[in-house]
């Protein structure tokens, strides 16, 4: 028979076993599961290199007439992937530049694809509301998927 | 690492295209992979950064793991490395005036070490709890876990059982708890390596 004190001792330990899994917020444990959508993808990750609006509160003293313009660049072992957000679009360019398309994934499930001419310019209207994530597939066979982002 | 064919078996069914397999894979090892974050003092989009990628990483070798039972120090490796990664990137973008040596401090791999010992010990306790009937689990999160403590007449009405039996239930409860194949794996891996500083991978 146990005692008492191994009792407390095993369900303090389980106390701070459940605030443990309580303080993950619920977008981080998100992310894990939205991963699995990889499986069987045989595609790059990009990862955000440079975001704009991360620049912002130390820029703000500095702030020119283009500041309102948010950037963004993802990058692969393969190639880069640069945003510009406007009121109503997504402008970007694949570089180096080459064509193929753009498919715009949302969080909610949703799929559209924009074609990407020769110099890898490519625009979607409207802008993705909400989270998204960009596959670019380039003529030349290249497959990049970016992380997820909103703009 | 233990060798744990509960884990092993997660894998595979993952790896096999088993999505809820993968989302209990995830709910076991986020808490490991978020304290390694926040030792890093990440912020959310770091964080979000370093999970996505190390996820995907994961989601990639599904079907190659020779050693299921290795992944949690492969998370824990791979989420510190990517913690590295993103400090470097932040420092370089936004010209952050960060202490290199306090960045050191971070990284130190005995840190990491102790993060993993310690959720690899609360993945299995949530899991012992999660195995046992639903009963006994509302009846020890009501007795144990709630803040504030439920009283024996708020327990006694929300479960239906007379106040005399909360006491005896409970010792079963435990006791059932006790038994859970898995705890008793933890508490032998424990008495195997007594140093609290903790052997990785003994």
């Amino acid at each position: 028979m146990r005692d008492s004190r191994d009792d407390e001792q095993l369900m303090a330990a389980l106390r701070e076993a459940m605030r443990a899994r309580e303080a993950v917020p619920d977008w981080f444990i998100e992310a894990g599961k939205s991963a699995y959508a990889w499986h069987n993808i045989d595609a790059e990750l990009a990862q955000l290199t440079y975001d704009s609006s991360r620049d912002t509160e130390r820029a703000a003293v500095t702030r020119s007439e283009n500041a309102s313009i948010r950037a963004l660049t993802f990058t692969s072992a393969h190639l880069s992937i640069e945003l510009e957000v406007t009121e109503g679009s997504l402008l970007g360019q694949i570089i180096p530049p080459r064509g193929g398309t753009i498919e715009v994934l949302t969080s909610a499930g949703a799929s559209t694809t924009t074609p990407v001419d020769e110099i890898g310019c490519f625009s979607v209207v409207p802008k993705p509301a909400g989270q998204f994530r960009l596959r670019c597939r380039t003529t030349d066979g290249t497959d990049v998927l970016t992380g997820w982002t909103t703009v | 690492m233990r060798d744990d064919p509960y884990v092993i078996a997660l894998v595979t069914r993952a790896a096999k295209g088993d999505e809820s397999a993968w989302n209990e894979i995830v709910e076991r090892y986020a808490p490991l992979m978020w304290s390694i974050c926040t030792r890093f003092q990440l912020g959310r989009h770091d964080s979000e950064d370093v999970a996505q990628t190390v996820w995907k990483l994961l989601v990639e070798q599904l079907g190659k793991l020779r050693e299921p039972a290795a992944l949690p120090g492969w998370l824990a490796t791979t989420t510190a490395n990517e913690c590295r990664r993103v400090v470097k990137t932040a420092r370089k973008c936004e010209r952050l005036g960060t202490m290199p040596e306090e960045a050191e401090q971070f990284v130190d791999p005995e840190v990491i070490d102790q993060e993993l010992l310690l959720a690899e010990q609360n993945a299995v306790l949530r899991a012992a709890l999660a195995e046992l009937l639903p009963r006994c689990q509302q009846l020890l999160t009501m007795l144990f876990l709630s803040d504030p403590p439920r009283s024996y007449a708020e327990i006694s009405a929300t479960l239906n059982i007379p106040v005399g039996s909360i006491g005896p239930q409970q010792g079963r409860c435990l006791k059932r708890l006790r038994e859970c194949p898995i705890l008793i794996a933890l508490v032998e891996g424990d008495r195997g390596s007594t140093d609290p500083g903790g052997e990785p991978g003994a």
